[in-house]
């Protein structure tokens, strides 16, 4: 997606264009590693998969949450 | 016989006036006034959000994303089509905008009541768009009795929206008293699996980001429920039947936010008003990992239950007593 178009759209929006399209990487194994647990998932149990992932989206965002 | 001598023991203590114990003071009844049924739902933020919904876009959104209910109007009309049965009137319980009832003929019937909370919704399309007359209702569905008079329907529909109301025996009972003797109930309700897809990846979200979880998908029925909860309504000759409809969808945002222009988001009571952007962007991914299909397409499962009820009538034809068949069901099969 174009930059200029993304300025447009909602913060909602670009979440959603940049979790499913901009980081579909890192979502992938983060996806992967709950599949592997989601009989017993706890909390943080994939931590590290996730702070990848949420490392990508805070910065295809540009902002800190 | 413990139990009756203390029973005597604690009666005298009060009569002779002695202080009271805690234990004497716990047993106070539950006055039945106060008690109303289980509340749910938030019926009012339910109208908000329909309402909204149905304003959006002078009505646009809100017509795009009509393909679930227009899909059940479609289906259910069929069973409404297998009774051979000329109808005056029938009153479309928690209509919307009318999806089953646009679809109605004048073989079927010469008119149809529309009654709906949301008065946006009830409004949204014109009376050109219906081939038979119309007269619109705005009125509470939990309220059916305040507005519709006793035995006085030949025929209920309601296609989903049975899901949103908080006493669902209460209603089914309103419904069979608004009904004439041998009048009909058709209904579609969703079912318990509806959404399962979204419920368990917001909860594996909600579990492994923030550690527990809180409701987001409404409890709904199921299909046993429903043909109990008829029986006890007193309705009689019950069909009970499920169907699904799959939709796909480009990932899960696309979902909530059709949801949302359907008028469906969450209205449990006791809801949290906010998901972290982080849980949901985890939901985001397990939704795609755990459900997703090979063409990069997230499905988004909708259960619909369909009931057919009568109410009971001298001229039904009844089932025979049991044991009084005379032919050997051997000799036939």
């Amino acid at each position: 997606m174009q930059p200029s178009s993304t300025t447009s759209l909602t913060p909602l929006r670009r979440l959603a264009v940049h979790s499913t399209t901009t980081c579909a990487s890192q979502a992938s194994a983060y996806g992967k590693c709950i599949l592997a647990t989601y009989t017993d998932t706890r909390k943080d149990a994939c931590k590290e998969e996730f702070a990848k992932f949420g490392a990508c989206l805070r910065e295809a965002m540009k902002r800190k949450w | 016989m413990s139990f009756t001598s203390a029973l005597r023991g604690l009666g005298r203590t009060r009569t002779a006036g002695t202080r009271r114990t805690f234990a004497s003071v716990s047993s106070s009844g539950v006055n039945p006034g106060s008690v109303g049924p289980f509340q749910v739902f938030d019926r009012n933020a339910k109208r908000f959000q329909k309402d909204r919904a149905a304003a959006k876009e002078g009505g646009e959104r809100s017509r795009t994303v009509d393909y679930v209910r227009e899909e059940v109007a479609d289906r259910m009309i069929e069973r409404l089509l297998d009774i051979k049965r000329k109808f005056d009137t029938i009153l479309d319980l928690g209509s919307g905008p009318g999806h089953f009832s646009k679809l109605l003929e004048p073989e079927t019937t010469s008119k149809v009541v529309m009654l709906d909370s949301s008065a946006e919704l009830l409004n949204r399309d014109p009376d050109s768009d219906f081939e038979v007359e119309v007269e619109r209702i705005h009125a509470d569905e939990e309220n059916l009795l305040e507005v519709v008079p006793r035995n006085s329907q030949e025929a209920i529909v309601s296609c989903l929206n049975l899901h949103w109301v908080n006493d669902l025996p209460g209603i089914l009972i309103q419904v069979k008293e608004a009904l004439q003797p041998d009048g009909v109930f058709l209904g579609a309700l969703f079912g318990g699996d509806t959404l399962f897809e979204l419920r368990t990846s917001l909860q594996l979200a909600e579990v492994e980001r923030e550690g527990g979880i809180s409701p987001h998908v409404s409890p709904m029925t199921d299909s046993r429920d429903m043909s109990n909860l008829m029986g006890r309504a007193g309705f009689t000759l019950l069909t009970v039947d499920v169907d699904e409809v799959k939709v796909a969808y480009p990932s899960m945002w696309e979902l909530i936010e059709d949801l949302r222009d359907m008028g469906e988001s969450n209205a449990v009571i006791g809801r949290r008003h906010f998901i972290h952007r982080d849980t949901l962007a985890a939901a985001s991914a397990i939704y795609k990992e755990l459900h997703g299909q090979e063409d990069g397409s997230v499905p988004a499962t909708f259960q619909i239950i369909y009931v057919i009820g009568w109410k009971p009538a001298p001229s039904q034809p009844k089932a025979l007593e049991r044991g009084s068949g005379k032919t050997n069901l051997k000799d036939i099969l």
